[in-house]
């Protein structure tokens, strides 16, 4: 980043440093790979999605660190609460 | 009641060594009867640091070994008598010494001095299982990478499994000036990913190479900044309550700028 890039954003690199990191020791700790993380969202989604009809393009499914606990968090939009069958 | 505590970090090169030593002459300026321990069997620094390179007669595997008393091996400091330092041995490797060997020295050691500071060579293997044996706490060196605190956060979560308590962290080779632009973590980003209390900031500066060069600690250095900043985490480790942390300064362009008109100089962090 140049000297006047840099002075225009207020953006340094360690908002990159810090959510590489988080994302990095939550998988160090974790230990499910990129693949198997796809998987269980999948089904969970596919779960959700015979009771409530969802925005699949708009879900956010990470696993998170906060102190020394993880935490699966989620975000999935409803469109429509259905009364499909189950 | 004496105590044993490892200085260690998973990443190389973050500090483990330079911190030993620092600690070591802070605490034993401070009356404390200390020995520094090198456990980097293989890479022995500690002595090079120190200054006592040309005394070592006698190393730490020697007297496991059996071959000499521990006494014999153990080298005074030129500059405080009651700072001692175990050398490690230059031409063996960590298999020399087993954890157990280890612990049983350590525990020797706390007979005769009040804090026994073992420097953990890097790594996660038998050199790091060897120096945390003989243990009653740990602190954490990290500097504010991603690499750093990545290994940090690994070796947090093995000291836990070796059921010691809680360690405690020092932040190496902090800059002011990039935090303050926003291009390095700042300590509560630290803490908040690692989540184990704080018990000192040392600034990056000079002057642990120049006290590196001359085999002089910079704890010894009554002005320097960071002299100050072992000075005080040594009163933190002594059980000292409230032991202010020094205001962080820039030490970037403006404080240059001042400087250069005269301004009082900026200082680093502690
Ligand atoms: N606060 C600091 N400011 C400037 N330089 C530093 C600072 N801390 C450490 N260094 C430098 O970094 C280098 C590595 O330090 P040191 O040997 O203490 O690390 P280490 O963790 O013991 O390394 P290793 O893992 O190889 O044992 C040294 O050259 C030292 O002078
Ligand atoms: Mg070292």
């Amino acid at each position: 980043m140049s000297f006047f890039s840099r002075m225009f954003s207020n953006k340094g690199s360690k908002d990159d440093a810090k959510a590489r990191l988080k994302l990095l020791l939550v998988h160090d700790q974790v230990d499910l790979t990129p693949a198997q993380m796809e998987a269980m969202k999948a089904e969970v989604i596919e779960v959700i999605g015979r009771y409530v009809e969802i925005d699949r393009d708009s879900i956010d499914f990470k696993l998170e660190r906060s102190g020394g606990d993880v935490a699966l968090v989620s975000n999935v939009p409803v469109r429509r609460v259905t009364a499909r069958a189950v | 009641m004496s105590e044993c505590i490892v200085i260690t970090s998973g990443k190389g090169g973050v500090g483990k060594t330079t911190t030993s030593a620092n600690l070591g002459v802070a605490l034993a300026l401070q009356g404390h009867r200390v020995a520094v321990v090198d456990a980097d069997i293989g890479l022995r620094n500690l002595d090079v640091i120190l200054g006592l390179e040309n005394r070592i007669v006698y190393d730490l595997v020697h007297v496991i070994e059996g071959e000499c008393r521990l006494k014999q091996a153990l080298i005074r400091d030129k500059k405080v008598d009651t700072l001692y330092l175990l050398p490690a041995a230059q031409t063996r490797d960590k298999s020399a010494v087993s954890p157990e060997q280890m612990k049983d020295l350590i525990n020797q050691m706390k007979e005769e001095f009040d804090y026994v500071l073992v420097d953990c060579p890097a790594g996660i293997e038998q050199g790091f299982r060897n120096s945390i044996a003989g243990a009653d706490r740990a602190l954490i060196v990290t500097t504010p990478e991603v690499s750093a605190i990545r290994d940090a956060d690994r070796i947090i979560g093995l000291v836990e499994a070796a059921e010691l308590p809680e360690p405690k962290l020092i932040i190496n080779r902090f800059r002011q000036h990039m935090v303050d632009r926003g291009d390095m973590l700042d300590k509560d980003d630290i803490l908040e990913i690692l989540a184990i209390p704080l018990v000192g900031i040392i600034p990056d500066h000079e002057d642990v190479i120049i006290s590196a060069n001359r085999g002089k600690p910079v704890a010894f250095d009554e002005d320097s900044v960071v002299g100050e900043a072992y000075r005080r985490i040594a009163r933190r480790i002594n059980g000292e309550p409230d032991v202010p942390f020094i205001a962080l300064e820039s030490s970037g362009f403006w404080s240059n700028m001042k400087r250069w008109f005269g301004v009082s100089a900026a200082k680093g962090a502690v």
